[in-house]
């Protein structure tokens, strides 16, 4: 089944980009500055400021994404998927958790606590951006995104219309040994079958056979090959329109 | 389209270290929730729990290491190209926990694929694995994702392996939500009033029907259909409306190809929490219209395992399809009105040749499956 790349959005220690953006496609090593929601939404949004790190970091990703991809405005609920992966997700947020915990048993926040499943963040953007198809974190052993990817793929292969994959982790806590994960940042693409726009590329699906070596590729490395910058967002000229 | 055969089970829950002690106790309404045990419960909602019995951490590592230690020598023999897809909510918390306490523990166990990782290693399987991570609903959705790799042909033999271990870091989280019954929970009870939490684990393995003849395995079902949807309302609270939930066993029939009528049986979430049972309950009614199908939930005897439950649930449906009735609700002893004709504490003969299995958690997630049983 061949699924078009239509968008992608990052968010890391060099700052944030798109794939339709100026800049090539960086993900460097490095501190990632604070998120406001000025950075990401134009309108004021009551939700984000509320956000732990780690969801605001994802949700920004998410939103950069379905922007490049022209399809962050919804008046209908859509039913797209969301996968993505993490080596440390809320880990931060577990222990800020734990602080209020540490105080007394009854002083535990629920406020927090809530934010303490890494998957949490996918409902936020369910929520911001009408998603209604299945969300998971699907982590892989390498932190490559690969599996995050394929889940996407075969999302669309047996017949949903959109699907976004994705890779997210803050900084590593230093209560934590180094694991297998990209450097820290938020990256994210939106597959569609049937594009709206010129897209960034091609993909074809099912991607991967398990298994057999050498035919996985993560989510930097397809970032790499297609955001590659100089690209100019979408218009009405370069809209190919759905068939 | 390959179909989706399993081929072999394992649990450890609170009733017992395998599932025919599962089953037995499951049918026998015992109920593994007692007094709690492992840390003070001074200042929180409940003072109760499903253990495992006797399950302690040998060292610092995280006690998902003893609780798998139990599973896997119950696991038969694994080819090693086997994938392993391992569904967890929270992983190794306990060790941030005690980190976060100046006491001992290894950090290793916290990432999130860490433990999965090790599990693969343990199993000598040499195909990279992944962790899925979905809230309450990670043990069926990871099932669904492997009964989808063995479907496309991605895979031949996939072990989905889901597990959580009780700690205070969770205790005190869903207490702090008002979630917790004092008591033990009454799922679709008139008189419940919150969950009880439970721990254990849970293995699967999946396989396509040519591989587990090729390799002598016989099919104890299998898994006909699945769907995943997100409510899209709020993270925390179930929608009124059981929107995603509808259309997860919507997409879930329609991949099996089966009509609501097909279904004999539910094996229900079922929290015991007013909202998710009520939620459910509506779902069921929107599905299955004014016809009665038995609905179960095994909460009330084994606690919410989290991101076991649903490997626990598939393990417990596949035995029900097996003996041709559904087990009765463990705690539900005066179904909530909205659960008249489908809820009973008495155990009741399938209606049909499938068996519809739910889950839904935080972050609005839903998962439904569709399974059958033995293949002739």
């Amino acid at each position: 089944v061949k699924i078009f790349v239509t968008g992608a959005g990052w968010v890391g220690a060099a700052g944030m980009g798109v794939g339709r953006g100026p800049a090539a496609f960086s993900l460097p090593p490095g501190f990632l500055p604070p998120i406001s929601r000025q950075d990401v939404f134009p309108e004021p949004d009551s939700r984000f400021g509320r956000l732990d790190a780690f969801s605001r970091l994802a949700l920004a990703g998410v939103a950069l994404a379905l922007r490049d991809a022209g399809i962050e405005t919804w008046t209908q609920p859509r039913a797209a998927a969301i996968a993505a992966s993490t080596a440390y997700g809320c880990t931060g947020t577990d222990l800020d958790y734990l602080a209020t915990l540490g105080q007394a048993p009854g002083l535990a926040s629920p406020q927090l606590f809530a934010y303490t499943l890494p998957n949490v963040f996918l409902g936020e953007a369910a929520i911001r951006f009408g998603l209604t198809g299945p969300t998971l974190i699907v982590s892989d052993e390498e932190g490559t995104g690969a599996a995050a990817l394929d889940t996407a793929l075969d999302y669309i292969a047996a017949g949903g219309d959109v699907a976004l994959a994705g890779i997210c982790d803050l900084v590593r806590p230093a209560q934590l040994p180094e694991h297998a994960a990209p450097p820290p940042g938020a990256l994210f693409f939106v597959l569609e079958r049937r594009p709206t726009f010129e897209p960034l590329g091609e993909l074809t699906a099912p991607g991967v056979r398990h298994g057999e070596p050498g035919d996985t590729e993560g989510l930097r490395a397809l970032a790499q090959r297609l955001c590659t910058g100089n690209r100019t967002a979408p218009t009405s000229t370069t809209r190919k329109g759905r068939s | 389209v390959n179909r989706v055969w399993v081929v072999g089970t394992a649990a450890v829950t609170a009733l017992g270290e395998d599932p025919d002690a599962l089953w037995g106790g499951i049918i026998s309404g015992t109920t593994g929730i007692g007094t709690l045990a492992r840390f003070s419960t001074q200042g929180y909602k409940s003072h109760v729990a499903a253990c495992v019995p006797g399950l302690r951490s040998p060292g610092p590592g995280s006690l998902v290491n003893a609780l798998l230690d139990r599973l896997c020598a119950r696991l038969p023999p694994l080819p090693p190209d086997t994938l392993l897809i391992a569904s967890t909510t929270k992983g190794g918390v306990d060790c941030l926990e005690r980190i976060s306490r100046g006491l001992p523990a290894h950090p290793d166990d916290i990432p999130l694929p860490a433990l999965g990782a090790a599990l693969r290693r343990r199993l000598g399987l040499t195909t990279p694995g992944f962790t899925v991570s979905a809230a309450c609903a990670s043990g069926s959705i990871a099932l669904g994702r492997g009964a989808q790799l063995i479907a496309s042909g991605a895979a031949t033999s996939v072990l989905v392996v889901g597990f959580d271990a009780l700690s205070e870091f969770i205790f005190s989280g869903f207490s702090a939500l008002q979630a917790l019954s004092p008591g033990p929970c009454m799922p679709f009870d008139r008189g419940r009033s919150g969950l009880t939490l439970g721990e254990g684990a849970a293995a699967l393995l999946l396989a396509s029907p040519e591989r587990a003849r090729n390799e002598g395995r016989e099919p104890v079902g299998e898994i006909i259909g699945w769907g995943a949807a997100n409510d899209a309302v709020h993270i925390t609270a179930p929608a009124r409306d059981s929107r995603g939930l509808i259309q997860a066993i919507r997409a879930a029939l329609t991949h099996a190809g089966i009509e609501p009528g097909d279904v004999g049986g539910v094996s229900a979430h079922g929290t015991g929490t007013i909202y998710n049972d009520l939620m459910e309950l509506n779902a069921f009614r929107t599905v299955f219209g004014e016809r009665d199908v038995p609905v179960y939930g095994v909460k009330g005897a084994l606690g919410h395992t989290l991101g076991a439950a649903g490997a626990i649930e598939t393990t417990l449906a596949l035995r029900a399809l097996a003996e041709g009735f559904v087990p009765g609700t463990i705690g539900c002893t005066d179904p909530d009105p909205a659960a008249a004709g489908m809820v009973s504490a008495n155990s009741s003969p399938l209606l049909g040749p499938c068996i519809l299995l739910t889950n839904s958690g935080f972050g609005g997630v839903n998962a439904a499956l569709l399974l059958r049983g033995k293949p002739s």
